[in-house]
């Protein structure tokens, strides 16, 4: 058997064979019922004819036979013709009567058993079939036989055959085309709730989970894989969550504690230590949120009609950014576009991956210099800053998560550029670093323009 | 002025309380939704500070109730989420500042003085930065408790930086608030009187220092250096 892997061409391998056996076996069926019939009216009419030649059967006083058949049926036995013979024998086999010249009788078996009995012989080359008859007269039987050489009718039959076959044979073939063709359009119909609810799955990801595969019109056969596979669905998204919900969870049960903390420290008399102390809870507090972030992230996918202002959102970050850049010595600057800058994202998302190209600079950029956000207005936005600048080796390994230069240094668990990395694939932007002249890192984000 | 805390962590609450005290404000605390529900319909409150993660309940069922109400009671969320989500729903449910969590004690100073002084609530008390002070009423500045002369529009430059103290004051805004609308506006007149204001403070001593972030605005904060 070959294997098929779609449903489809088995289907439809199985339908042709069916077909095509059908195609055969019915004309064979037809014939043998063509001649089963044929047989049936010779035979009958044999009979008859040997009820006639035995009407005209007479027994004579003196206990002869004569028989005197009329010229039209004597022209049918007749030699010339050779079609029909018959033959009229006694009960003790003796031929009373032939049409043959050699007056034999014509089936030599004589069944005494029965009335009627249908015979087959062979003539010489001829095939005879036909009808051997009983009669009582006068207290004595008689056999009337009555033969008709096949060779003639054979003929007739085939040609009704070969008439069938090129009369109604032909419906056969475009009968297979038709049904084939209904073939392919039921199993469309049917395949295409299956490829709805294929398209569909296409959609499902760790950030899409509430996505249900249609239960409509998907055909009953196959209504218990998709439930299924909803039912497990509905489970992994449950796990998800709890995940999600674990990770906010967590951030709630640290973030409080060390609201306390902090709140504390305020109190301490020595201000070096609450400094120092202060530095360390804010360090505690940035790697809390990132964490946040990127549990967020996770569960974030962007709507495709959301539009942001490049401009705006450089402003705000500048304007967040600028305090703390002040309080360590530093300084930042917004240059570029003055006009809006549309781009397709989520600006809460893109706030984030600028704030976070942002900080990175403010935390490396010696103190006295400027960090430089420049907006431009083909959607790309580049955070220049004065600090060592990123080597050539260490650029591919900057945004994979935890990755640090230094990792003695505390308060920096290495997450800001893999959050800004992973904003950058959602929006399908492209993040590129060089150095600069100079020797500060240049980092620019690409967005496309919104239409 | 009274205030009401609803937090359900004992020892934070404990904290915030004591300093707000120190800062002048009577609190009550509570520790749970439904208490803060009955407390806001019984006591007339100057601000709530709500956090958001509550034993028997979400904070937020609290704030709605309240809106609902159309109560103006100003509401400052303390939350440790932080998230785009729960920041947006907060806001959307009436709240009118959030703080995410660990804030430091000043912000949450600063945010509930910033509510306070909206429209319609008492004006808070005077500005201070410093050695250097601003009293909103008399709109006078003061170095070293010396009233000092300044332009009008020195003035009103002085006062919207000082609200904002330790925060960024758009250009724009500046432009906005000292020459209304009457239209032509050099433009670097903003920066002239930033550079005048910023040469009268030093000379007369204050110990601030106005900052220029380029292309965004100003920012005032007490001079560390001097």
């Amino acid at each position: 058997m070959i294997s098929f892997r779609s449903i489809f061409s088995r289907i439809i391998f199985l339908h042709v064979i069916a077909l095509v056996i059908t195609a055969i076996f019915m004309p064979l069926v037809l014939y043998y019922f063509f001649k089963w019939a044929a047989n049936d009216l010779h035979d009958q009419a044999m009979r008859e004819q040997a009820e006639l030649v035995a009407h005209y059967l007479v027994v004579r006083p003196d206990g002869s036979w004569t028989l005197e058949l009329p010229p039209a049926l004597h022209d049918i036995y007749s030699q010339a013709v050779g079609r029909y013979a018959y033959a009229v024998l006694d009960d003790s086999g003796r031929v009373l009567f032939s049409s043959l010249k050699d007056r034999s009788p014509i089936f030599s078996a004589d069944p005494r058993s029965s009335d009627v009995a249908y015979l087959e012989t062979r003539r010489g080359n001829a095939a005879v079939s036909g009808v051997s008859l009983v009669k009582e007269m006068d207290g004595r039987s008689v056999w009337v036989q009555v033969g008709e050489d096949l060779a003639h009718r054979d003929v007739i039959i085939d040609d009704i055959v070969a008439d069938f076959f090129k009369r109604v044979g032909w419906i056969t073939l475009p009968m297979l085309l038709f049904l084939l063709a209904i073939d392919i359009v039921i199993f469309r119909r049917a395949l295409r709730p299956l490829l709805n609810a294929s398209e569909m799955a296409k959609k499902i990801n760790p950030n899409r989970t509430d996505v249900r595969l249609p239960p409509e019109e998907i055909p009953k056969e196959i209504l218990p894989l998709v439930q299924a596979v909803n039912q497990a669905l509905d489970r992994l998204e449950a796990g998800f969550r709890m995940q999600r919900e674990f990770t906010a969870d967590a951030a709630h049960e640290l973030r409080t504690p060390l609201t306390i903390l902090r709140s504390r420290v305020d109190t301490l008399a020595d201000r070096g230590v609450s400094k120092a102390l202060h530095q360390d809870i804010e360090g505690m507090a940035r790697i809390i949120s990132q964490l946040l972030d990127i549990a967020e992230l996770e569960s974030f996918s962007i709507d495709p009609h959301e539009k942001a202002d490049l401009r705006t959102i450089c402003a705000e970050v500048a304007e967040f950014a600028a305090p703390l850049a002040l309080a360590k010595g530093k300084n930042i600057a917004l240059s570029g576009s003055d006009a809006p800058v549309w781009v397709n994202g989520n600006p809460e998302m893109l706030s984030r991956a600028i704030r976070n190209l942002v900080e990175n600079a403010i935390n490396y950029a010696p103190p006295g210099t400027t960090v430089e956000i420049v907006v431009e207005g083909s959607g790309m936005v580049r955070v220049l800053d004065e600090g060592p600048g990123i080597k050539e080796e260490e650029r591919a390994l900057i945004f994979q998560r935890f990755w640090r230069r230094d990792r003695r240094r505390t308060g920096n668990a290495g997450l800001g550029l893999s959050i800004v990395q992973r904003i950058a694939d959602t929006h399908a932007a492209t993040i590129s670093v060089e150095n600069r002249p100079t020797g500060g890192a240049n980092f620019s984000l690409s967005f496309a323009r919104a239409g | 002025m009274r205030l009401l805390l609803v937090e359900d962590n004992e020892e934070l609450a404990q904290l915030l309380t004591q300093r707000l005290q120190a800062a002048g404000y009577e609190t009550d605390v509570l520790t749970t939704a439904a208490e803060a529900q009955t407390a806001v319909t019984t006591t007339r409150y100057a601000a709530m500070v709500l956090d958001l993660g509550l034993p028997d309940g979400d904070g937020l069922s609290v704030l709605r109730e309240i809106r609902r109400r159309e109560d103006p009671l100003p509401v400052l969320v303390l939350t440790a989420r932080g998230g785009l989500q729960d920041r947006v729903s907060g806001l959307r449910s009436g709240a009118d500042d959030y703080l995410v969590k660990p804030f430091a004690f000043e912000e949450l100073l600063a945010r509930l003085e910033a509510l306070l002084r909206r429209p319609g609530q008492l004006l808070g008390r005077s500005l201070q930065i410093a050695n250097l002070a601003f009293d909103t009423e008399s709109r006078q500045a003061f170095i070293d408790d010396k009233p000092q002369v300044l332009s009008a529009r020195e003035t009103a430059v002085l006062e919207l930086l000082m609200r904002r103290k330790d925060r960024v004051v758009s250009k724009k805004l500046v432009e906005d608030h000292i020459f209304g609308l009457s239209g032509d506006v050099a433009s670097n007149a903003v920066e002239v009187y930033i550079h005048r204001l910023r040469k009268q403070l030093s000379e007369r001593g204050a110990k601030v220092q106005i900052h220029t972030i380029r292309g965004v605005g100003y920012l005032i904060s007490e001079d560390k250096a001097a």
